[in-house]
């Protein structure tokens, strides 16, 4: 930073503290990268198939669940139908590939497609607020998911099958769909470009408006930013980050169902977001993983692993405010810029019983 | 006219009689939930599962020769320790923090993952159907209607009145009201307000376990039956109104009808989407429902 | 009046009901440029609600607010604020979660053009610099870093002002700014308040008779929804239907 005017503060670090946070989440998807890399290596070296696509589902699913972190970390939105845009771009992707085989094609309209969705969703969802604004969610990925279940050209109840293997095609290189390490690498580099958009996003000065609107919406409208924009900006955001991550789907599995966008779904990112960490993007990711493997680890002994993962949730609303990350986090960042330690955190920790 | 006399007897009625069975199972659901909404402010997602916690306990016990009608006032009551210590022990943990709305609406969420699970570890998964207490059907003007059907419309009938009574009309349901009006000031006039909680959210998880016990025989007793049913509960709760009573009994009623005999035009796949896209609707026009809140006037 | 300027902010018949009641009934004044124009009243005479009119957080039911003349009656605050009116709340109403810094940086952001907003904060400069300026201004400097939630009382008043200033206003509404400061506090305020008056037309609610009759150019009195009197500060305290309606209650 060669200018800093005003330095009105001296002593202090000019960065602000969630540029502070966002860099320690920054290193945690670094290391993110490095272990997926190494799995793919490992993965093919070893000529496994199973748990290179079981890491990629978590990778799909961390996709959704960065985008129930955008709306409920972020803007303080509890969005309990995020499946709905994850299912829309299933479905997309999905007959976009049938009709053409081309991966770039299929991102492109599964975006297209949810966008759209998204515009239509957030004027209805964004009439309401608070617990109104999750059962409206809820309630609009509910009629769309009954809708598809009904409807014969869409599979109907047992959804489209038959979604074939395509190659990405990445400037001089190709990956096959069907290579378990290479799309694991593709999901890997489509989840890091989203939580990398979303990352420098959020740590603009549009971004920074969204996220007041979590602290205090009545007074945003009073620093010249029309809140109902502001949010209509977060929900399309956090839509196109779930329908894109869904167009992966279909993709991995070679089929779509209606189950994508169930409440079951839904409610996973949820789940996943707040054992993760609310508020951090990076959190979600690492908690889709840590459920994943938390879901075949269990689910190898008992076919109930919904408890373990029931209880655990509810052990982070009751005494994890900030998830898993959260324990980690203020500790790297402190580390990482020698700040002084958000006294929010600790003011908070103390109020909790 | 002979067609229409027969369609009327032997289609419209039958319906229109099993819409009202189905509509009084769900406004016994919905008036517990909007009840806890009405007076702490929860969103009970786990509602359903204690819905199914009833029908459960009822099965359970009935297993073991206990007659239906006693169980009727039975599992109502076993129903109070689940309230309160459910209230006790995880809603007034974060009752007074930051966004209590999405909290405790996330706690519950939590809550209800486990009880199904529970279920399904303790029951197992499989579908059961408890014998129905009332055989039979009786005849009136020419129409066929199943005995157990009619008792669950009538005593319906009887549980909303109660409820009303006691909400509206005794020194209890002033209490409760005062408490969702104005804790604090409640608190002052010597209304136990911390006792009044769990006792409110008690007794909605009540009036879940007595549903519970009434529909078993009706629509089987499984782990995720609960599933099914809050998904139309809480529709029945945002249109008549979060926290409204009669909200409640006059969306229960009206909206199974419009189920029951939209199924007769359309394709009974599609009445589902239609009730949601009620809800969704009122939640864009009226998200304060058709009726006040329980409380607020 | 010349004529030939019009006011900065004119309030024309302005009017709401609540039910039955008129909470603000027939509300005309002026404010001239870079002057105190002060709004006094018992409570309940619908003060705070002419504010909410005036700053678009209430649409009124009848009658005109002008800004330079222009037509602004039922604008959102949003559009409000970017045509250079800014306010502060009577109940203290920042971002409690953020530091000093981030609130005003928050604030400063609408300075920066508009490309910028979706640049990182860090480049910010126009923003960053006001931040700057504001901390110095209102002697905020020391607490740059800390959480708006962890100042004391007469500290977040203080930021509240800085907050609504942070936009370069041309016209400044303040609720109440002394509410609940000590004096010594209040003092400093009403210097402070005196000081952004060489640039900024401000309209204040204050309920401090002395603080009233020293910083004010002009006062309007408030009494049940309506305006019962308006002038200089002395003539209204000699003004016998204020004193029996205000001053004798107060």
């Amino acid at each position: 930073m060669p200018e800093r005017p005003a330095r009105s503060f001296p002593g202090r670090p000019v960065a602000d503290r969630l540029s502070l946070s966002m860099r320690a989440s920054h290193l945690l998807v670094v290391l993110l990268v490095v272990a997926g890399l190494a799995l793919a290596a490992l993965g093919s070296a070893l000529g496994d198939t199973f748990y290179l696509r079981l890491a990629t589902e978590a990778l799909i699913y961390a996709g959704l669940a960065l985008s129930v972190d955008i709306l409920l970390g972020y803007t303080g939105l509890l969005s309990l139908g995020q499946a709905l845009y994850f299912g829309i771009g299933a479905y997309v992707s999905a007959l976009t590939l049938m009709a053409v085989p081309s991966f770039w094609l299929a991102l492109l309209a599964a975006s297209g497609a949810t966008l759209v969705a998204a515009l239509i969703g957030g004027v209805i969802a964004n009439r309401v607020r608070g617990v109104y604004f999750a059962l409206i969610t809820f309630g609009l990925a509910q009629v769309v998911a009954k809708v598809v279940y009904n409807t014969r050209e869409l599979g109907a109840s047992d959804g489209m099958i038959g979604v074939p293997v395509v190659e990405v095609p990445l400037g001089p290189f190709h990956v096959s769909t069907g290579s378990a390490p290479g799309f694991l690498l593709v999901a890997l580099a489509l989840l890091v470009l989203l939580y990398a958009v979303s990352a420098y996003l959020l740590d603009t000065p549009f971004g920074r408006v969204l996220i007041a609107l979590k602290a205090n919406e009545r007074r945003v409208a009073f620093l010249g930013y029309s809140t109902w924009r502001a949010r209509m900006a977060a929900y399309v955001l956090a839509a196109l980050v779930a329908g894109l991550s869904g167009a992966l789907y279909p993709m991995l599995r070679g089929f779509v169902s209606p189950e994508l966008l169930y409440f079951q779904v839904s409610g996973n990112a949820v789940i996943t977001v707040v054992v993760g960490g609310v508020g951090t993007l990076v959190g979600p990711i690492y908690g889709a993983i840590l459920l994943t493997v938390l879901k075949s680890v269990i689910g190898s002994w008992t076919e109930h692993q919904l408890i373990v993962i029931g209880v655990l949730f509810m052990a982070s609303v009751l005494f994890l405010p900030q998830g898993l990350i959260g324990l980690l986090r203020p500790r790297l960042a402190r580390w990482l810029g020698r700040a002084e330690p958000p006294p929010a955190k600790a003011a908070e920790a103390e109020a909790r019983p | 006219m002979a067609d229409l006399v027969s369609y009327l007897q032997f289609v419209l009625a039958p319906q229109v009689v099993n819409g009202l069975a189905l509509g009084m199972a769900v406004v016994l659901v919905a008036l517990g939930l909007t009840i806890i909404f009405g007076l702490l402010d929860v969103i009970n997602m786990s509602h359903g599962e204690f819905y199914a916690v009833g029908a459960f306990i009822a099965l359970a016990l009935g297993w073991l020769g206990l007659s239906f009608w006693l169980l009727l006032f039975l599992v109502p009551l076993l129903m109070i320790p689940f309230g309160v210590l459910t209230e006790r022990l995880l809603i007034r943990r974060v009752y007074d923090g930051p966004d209590r709305h999405v909290t405790t609406l996330l706690l519950t969420f939590g809550l209800s993952l486990i009880i199904e699970e529970l279920l399904s570890i303790v029951f197992g998964p499989n579908t059961q159907r408890p014998a129905t207490p009332l055989r039979g059907a009786v005849e009136l003007a020419g129409v066929y209607m199943p005995v157990y059907r009619l008792f669950l419309i009538g005593i319906g009938v009887v549980v909303i009145l109660a409820v009303a009574w006691i909400v509206y009309r005794t020194r209890l349901g002033a209490m409760v009201r005062a408490a969702a009006y104005d804790r604090d000031m409640a608190g002052s006039l010597g209304v136990p307000v911390s006792l009044v909680y769990s006792g409110t959210f008690a007794f909605g998880l009540m009036l879940a376990g007595l549903a519970g016990v009434l529909l078993a025989p009706i629509y089987s007793v499984f782990p995720t039956m609960g599933r099914d049913f809050i998904l139309i509960a809480f529709t029945v709760v945002i249109v008549g109104g979060m926290g409204s009573i009669w909200g409640a009994v006059v969306a229960g009623l009206a909206l199974t009808q419009v189920q029951a005999l939209a199924a007769l035009v359309i394709s009974p796949v599609w009445t589902d989407p239609i009730v949601f896209g009620v809800m969704v609707l009122c939640l864009m026009f009226r998200p304060q429902g058709l009726f006040g809140r329980l409380g607020h006037a | 009046m010349t004529g030939q300027t019009p006011p900065v902010l004119a309030v024309e018949r302005l009017g709401i009901a609540f039910g039955g009641l008129r909470a603000v009934d027939d509300v005309s004044f002026e404010a001239g440029r870079n002057r105190i124009t002060t709004v006094i009243g018992p409570n309940g005479a619908g003060k705070t609600t002419l504010f909410n009119l005036i700053s678009g957080a209430l649409r009124p039911n009848s009658g005109h607010v002008r800004i330079d003349g222009r037509e602004v009656t039922g604008a959102a605050p949003a559009a409000l604020l970017r045509l250079g009116l800014a306010r502060s709340f009577q109940i203290t109403n920042l971002f409690f979660g953020l530091t000093v810094a981030e609130n005003l940086r928050l604030a400063a952001q609408v300075l920066e053009p508009t490309v910028r907003a979706f640049l990182p904060v860090r480049r910010a400069r126009v923003a960053r610099a006001r931040v700057g300026e504001l901390l110095e201004r209102f002697g905020l400097a020391a607490k740059a870093a800390e959480l708006a939630g962890n100042l004391s009382h007469g500290e977040q008043r203080r930021l509240e002002i800085a907050v609504a200033m942070a936009s370069r206003p041309r016209i400044l509404l303040l609720d109440e700014p002394t509410q609940g400061m000590s004096h010594g506090d209040t003092e400093d305020t009403a210097a402070l308040i005196r000081a952004l008056a060489a640039d900024v037309t401000i309209l204040l609610i204050e309920h401090d008779i002395g603080l009233v009759m020293s910083l004010s150019h002009h006062v309007v009195v408030m009494h049940q929804g309506g305006k019962l009197a308006e002038g200089p500060p002395e003539a209204v305290r000699a003004n016998p239907a204020v004193q029996a309606a205000y001053f004798g209650h107060a």
